[in-house]
């Protein structure tokens, strides 16, 4: 056989040999990331029990519900809107291994975008997993991207049109949660999702909200509150409550003339009174040197350290960097905050939450800690 | 629990009196008086959850005009922009430095007394507030300021070449102990 036929073969069994790796890679990513509910659990579903559109679809995702002996105010909390935001999911999944609900019922959907854990985004260098240590082992978890994957919602438009504003997008953004509220049921699958967890919105009477994200450090709404106008007070007195513990919050307004979003759309076309918060993660940021695990976790970069250093912009970026940790100790503290603040505003139906880590309880131990 | 500590805390705050950093004397500040921002952030709802917690009575119109001034004895504005805010609005930034700029030229006219309280630290500064953050300054007749906010001494630098008198707090319950002195 002549030598290049010899070296044509090698090099498509190379390409066959990387596609295989690759594949089996990327289809690993499929596989659900293990949440080991607290025994408080009361029942778990899907969401597509609220919109059968979903059902059978990467979309469809775990929905786990908490109830009290006492009746009270419900609780919903989404975690992993954005995948690659991994605070808002741990977050989510630290309160699912942890909680006991004395009144009221809690509502936790840790991945609502289910989808979007299933592949990274384009480009970015992400790692596909992250690792924490606990008392029972490692256990890891899904990084994901920003958006529902291609694979499930596929061609995104060049312009995209959020329904029914009208609005106009980035065609990307067609794939993003949070822009596509209140959904339809026969729209995009990103659509159909924002409108199954609108359903479960109103049939089970939601009456606190909660959506949890990450930002770049140079994104100005870290450390953030997002409120709509009727949880105004509520906000307020949480800001209060979280600076009490040492944790400094702005208060912002959810725009009314910005569709989609989760703590607009959820407020305007629900009796929920929703909020979002943010914290500060270097692994979306584009100042950020090697991406890699590490960042992700310690949240430890050289760069953003130098721009700190030179303060020639505003960024949230501590010296001792933005560790997971504190990330979801900010979360956790910012929901106790917002508990106790609601509760106090509507003590005739409190939701009474134990077993919450605090925020100093997270810094001092680390996740791992919090989870089975 | 947590906000009955806080009510507790500012209770007691507000009995012990003042921690002027510039301990000088106040102008009478009198009621009726309004709330507006200056750059449309939700602080301007901490500011009236405050007032609230101390019991003076005000009333918070974000977006007041002139003509919202009929009978106010004192203005209090609080500064720091936020394009969230601007949106909930429906405003601009520059529509907003007009109506700010109009309403302090109606103050003034109707010689009502104007108090700053800056709430945000970091987070209202840099550009885009600083041009609220000065106009409202300049414009009044005292300042409290949380101390995150006046890091590079903006404000102080303000208050010493206008004289005016300025209360520099650590956090934003502890504005209500300057704040409660003001209109006792």
């Amino acid at each position: 056989m002549p030598l290049f036929r010899i070296r044509a073969l090698l090099l498509l069994l190379a390409a066959v040999i990387i596609s295989a790796l690759a594949a089996r890679e990327f289809s690993g990513m499929r596989t659900p990331d293990t949440i080991l509910p607290a025994p408080s659990l009361t029942h778990s579903g899907l969401l597509s029990d609220y919109s059968p559109s979903l059902s059978g679809t990467g979309a469809d995702t775990k929905v786990l519900v908490y109830e009290g002996a006492a009746r009270g105010g419900t609780f919903l909390l989404l975690g992993g809107t954005h995948p690659n935001e991994p605070a808002g999911f741990m977050a989510a999944v630290v309160l699912a291994e942890n909680i006991t609900v004395r009144s009221g019922r809690v509502i936790l959907i840790p991945q609502a975008c289910e989808s979007g854990f299933t592949a990274t985004d384009p480009l970015e260098g992400s790692p596909q997993h992250f690792t924490i240590p606990t008392r029972s082992g490692e256990r890891s978890f899904r990084f994901g991207g920003r958006g529902a994957n291609v694979v499930d919602q596929w061609p995104d438009p060049l312009v995209y049109l959020q329904f029914p504003s009208g609005q106009q997008l980035s065609g990307v953004e067609t794939r993003n949660l949070n822009r596509a509220y209140p959904g339809r049921v026969d729209g995009t699958l990103t659509e159909q999702t924002a409108y199954a967890i609108m359903e479960l919105i109103r049939r089970e009477a939601v009456t606190i909200a909660v959506d949890l994200h990450e930002a770049a450090p140079e994104i100005p709404i870290i450390n953030a509150l997002i409120t709509h106008e009727k949880g105004q007070e509520i906000a307020a007195a949480a800001v209060l409550n979280l600076e009490f513990v040492g944790l400094q919050y702005a208060l912002e307004l959810s725009p009314q003339n910005f569709r989609g979003l989760s703590h607009r759309e959820w407020g305007d076309r629900t009796t929920a009174i929703p909020f979002l918060m943010e914290t500060s993660n270097p692994i979306q940021g584009r100042l950020r040197g090697r991406t890699s695990t590490a960042l992700l976790l310690d949240g430890t970069d050289p760069w953003y350290r130098l721009a700190r250093g030179l303060g020639r912009m505003r960024i949230t970026y501590e010296e001792t960097g933005e560790p997971l940790e504190r990330r979801v100790g900010r979360h956790t503290q910012g929901i106790i905050a917002l508990l106790e603040a609601y509760n106090e505003a509507h003590p005739e139906a409190p939701c009474v939450v134990e077993g919450i880590p605090t925020y100093e309880e997270l810094l001092a131990h680390g996740v791992g800690a919090f989870l089975k | 629990m947590r906000t009955i500590l806080v009510v507790a805390v500012l209770t007691f705050l507000s009995t012990i009196g003042s921690s002027r950093a510039g301990a000088q004397t106040s102008p009478a500040f009198e009621l009726p008086l309004l709330i507006t921002s200056a750059g449309q952030s939700a602080d301007v709802t901490m500011a009236g959850m405050l007032c609230k917690k101390i019991g003076v009575q005000a009333k918070t119109l974000p977006n007041a005009k002139g003509s919202d001034l009929a009978g106010v004895k004192t203005l209090m504005i609080v500064p720091g922009f936020s394009s969230k805010g601007l949106g909930a609005a429906g405003t601009s930034r520059d529509q907003e430095l007009e109506r700010v700029k109009g309403l302090i030229s109606a103050a003034r006219e109707k010689k009502v007394k104007i108090l700053v309280l800056h709430l945000g630290g970091n987070a209202r500064r840099g550009p885009q507030s600083d041009d609220f953050n000065r106009m409202a300054a300049e414009a009044s007749g005292r300042m409290i300021i949380v101390k995150q906010g006046d890091e590079d001494g903006f404000f102080s630098a303000i208050a010493k070449e206008k004289s005016i008198p300025i209360d520099i707090v650590d956090k934003i319950a502890s504005a209500a102990t300057p704040l409660s002195a003001l209109f006792k």
